[in-house]
């Protein structure tokens, strides 16, 4: 197809610029690093006072935190579009976007990617192979295609919201703090959500449901049986919230204004 | 010939908030709002036919840049037909871009960061243009256009110039039946303007390809456009040729004078108290400017009167130019016809 080619093409010019500009990459690969160390440590820190927490033990906690790394990374590297609005609609470069053949939120997802980011796929990876041999998980040979599956769909949940963020964008262009927060929401996803009250785990399910890009995928690994159907509901619900979010944008785009001149 | 532009009763409102003033006001604002709706563009209607370049021009906030965003699909109209190559341009979006090129002077299309050939490579890709199309017609372009030199150099490296022909060699790489140009020339040198010029000449005498030109730089019109759409207060106060306007607003001339030593408005008017003439002073106390009626009694007889009372160093006859004419037309806000 059109657009996986026009995908392929590019990777290869964002490699082509990055590779000119090595420092840089190693600096970021290395504060991303950085920081998915500083959020081990601090569930060390909790597990240091306590050795369960809500029936849930350090290594598994860890595994949870290995997962979400997964679709997380996958996310930040195609989906940077918290300054949506600062940099497309108060600029007026999506002026530009919508002059070309191509879908307009595609577009978006080309020019923005950081491949850099998917260095945290092998970080969660190796988190979850870590905490997995602790916990002595059995792994069997469909495990690998139901983990992709589950990891779209995780990927598609954070998408889905911060897309459909970025489309209030198009009805009004002033300044919101909305983005960051919902970075701090989303950090939620990575704890079992039994550990919170009932309100928050509801909203974490189905409002803003970040609780299905870490707890609940990751129950199925940890054979968690009573979490199964969630489990199972990820991608579905990514894909909901997905279509929603474009749904939400090709509305957006009739609406929208220009910037001056 | 078919119409490669229609446009009938075309209207963009927008919807705009109007805060109220002081700190009770702001309070006010949080639960009731003043909205006021400006119209940019107001019920025009035009066509154009392939091959035309036309020169679409107006002060700024006249409604160019919005009614052009509408013809290219950016805007959604709020009321109004349009047909753009036979499609409606917001509906059919991604289909209709592939037959339109546009260039506007203030937003790249190029990448930043990267070399001229690679951004054309990947708008080759977007626009998913054949290879064999590509090698014939980007060569064609590359040369007149005089970029080849430049095209492994990144787009941050080039000047102004240099990245204005890159731009218009970018909007060419699908080779669309109409271009669409939102101030080309802004910011650019003679020769650089020159050049662009010449290329546009020869595009749309080689491939047919219709243009629809915004400016404020009246020396491009005139050079390239035969037929001129005005507007004004988003309504079209002129579309016609660019010779009618001249000729139905350009009756007067003006004759500058240099005089050796220093002249007085009065003792000018006395000179040449038996004809109707508007003096006005020039850059010096030693250069005036009549402005008179075209007719040659009247020229012949005001430049004998000065002549023969005042010694004069120098003397020019000047038309009114098509600048002077737009900037009448503003201040009066309506077209004569003749």
């Amino acid at each position: 197809m059109d657009y996986i080619s026009i995908f392929f093409q590019y990777v290869g010019q964002y490699l082509k610029t990055r590779l000119t500009y090595r420092a840089d990459m190693v600096v970021e690969i290395f504060s991303d690093l950085l920081f998915q160390a500083v959020n081990l440590v601090f569930i060390l820190v909790v597990f240091g006072h306590t050795s369960l927490l809500a029936g849930w033990s350090k290594d598994e906690m860890i595994f949870i935190y290995g997962f979400f790394l997964v679709p997380f990374s996958i996310f930040a590297s195609f989906f940077n579009i918290w300054d949506f609005t600062d940099r497309y609609i108060v600029k007026g470069e999506m002026d530009r976007i919508l002059t070309r053949p191509v879908h307009s939120l595609f577009q978006i997802v080309l020019e923005r990617m950081e491949l850099e980011s998917l260095f945290g796929v092998i970080t969660g990876l190796v988190v979850m192979f870590y905490a997995g041999s602790n916990l002595g998980l059995e792994v069997s040979w469909y495990d690998p295609f139901i983990f992709i599956l589950l990891v779209i769909g995780g990927a598609l949940v954070y998408a889905g919201i911060f897309i459909s963020l970025a489309t209030i964008g198009f009805w009004s262009d002033s300044r919101t703090d909305i983005m960051p927060m919902m970075y701090n929401i989303g950090n939620y996803g990575r704890y079992p959500v039994d550990i919170y009250n009932k309100v928050i785990k509801y909203v974490l399910t189905w409002i803003l449901p970040f609780a299905f890009v870490g707890v609940y995928p990751s129950s199925y690994f940890l054979r968690r049986e009573e979490w199964y159907t969630y489990a199972f509901l990820t991608p579905v619900v990514g894909l909901v919230f997905f279509l929603i979010a474009v749904t939400l944008w090709n509305v957006g785009v009739t609406k929208y204004r220009g910037a001056g001149n | 010939m078919q119409n490669i532009i229609d446009v009938q009763k075309l209207r963009k409102e927008f919807k705009s908030f109007s805060s109220r003033s002081g700190l009770k006001g702001a309070f006010r604002d949080l639960f009731t709002r003043n909205y006021t709706i400006k119209t940019a563009v107001d019920d025009i209607s035009f066509t154009i036919k392939k091959g035309e370049m036309v020169g679409y021009i107006g002060e700024n906030g006249a409604g160019k840049s919005t009614s052009i965003k509408m013809l290219t699909g950016i805007l959604t109209p709020t009321d109004g037909k349009v047909v753009v190559n036979g499609m409606n341009p917001h509906k059919e979006r991604e289909k209709f871009v592939k037959t339109i090129g546009v260039v506007f002077g203030q937003r790249s299309q190029l990448w930043w960061d990267i070399a001229v050939q690679e951004s054309f490579r990947l708008l080759k890709k977007i626009y998913n243009v054949p290879d064999q199309q590509y090698e014939v017609h980007m060569k064609d372009v590359i040369e007149t256009l005089d970029i080849g030199p430049l095209l492994d150099k990144p787009v941050r490296k080039l000047s102004l110039g240099q990245r204005m022909r890159c731009e218009l060699a970018a909007a060419l790489i699908h080779n669309p039946p109409l271009l669409f140009l939102d101030e080309p020339t802004i910011g650019l040198d003679v020769l650089v303007k020159l050049k662009i010029r010449e290329f546009l000449k020869r595009i749309n005498e080689k491939y047919g390809t219709t243009i629809l030109l915004t400016t404020h730089d009246l020396s491009d019109i005139e050079a390239l456009c035969e037929r001129v759409v005005m507007l004004d207060e988003g309504k079209i106060i002129y579309d016609g040729p660019l010779k009618e306007l001249r000729e139905n607003w350009a009756e007067g001339k003006q004759i500058q004078f240099q005089f050796s030593e220093a002249a007085a408005l009065e003792e000018l008017q006395i000179l040449t108290k038996e004809h109707l003439v508007v003096w006005e002073k020039g850059e010096s106390d030693l250069i005036w400017v009549a402005s008179v009626d075209s007719d040659e009694t009247v020229i012949s007889g005001v430049i004998g009167k000065v002549t023969a009372a005042k010694k004069i160093a120098d003397l020019k006859i000047l038309e009114i130019s098509t600048e002077e004419i737009i900037r009448n037309i503003y201040v009066e806000g309506a077209v004569r016809h003749g």
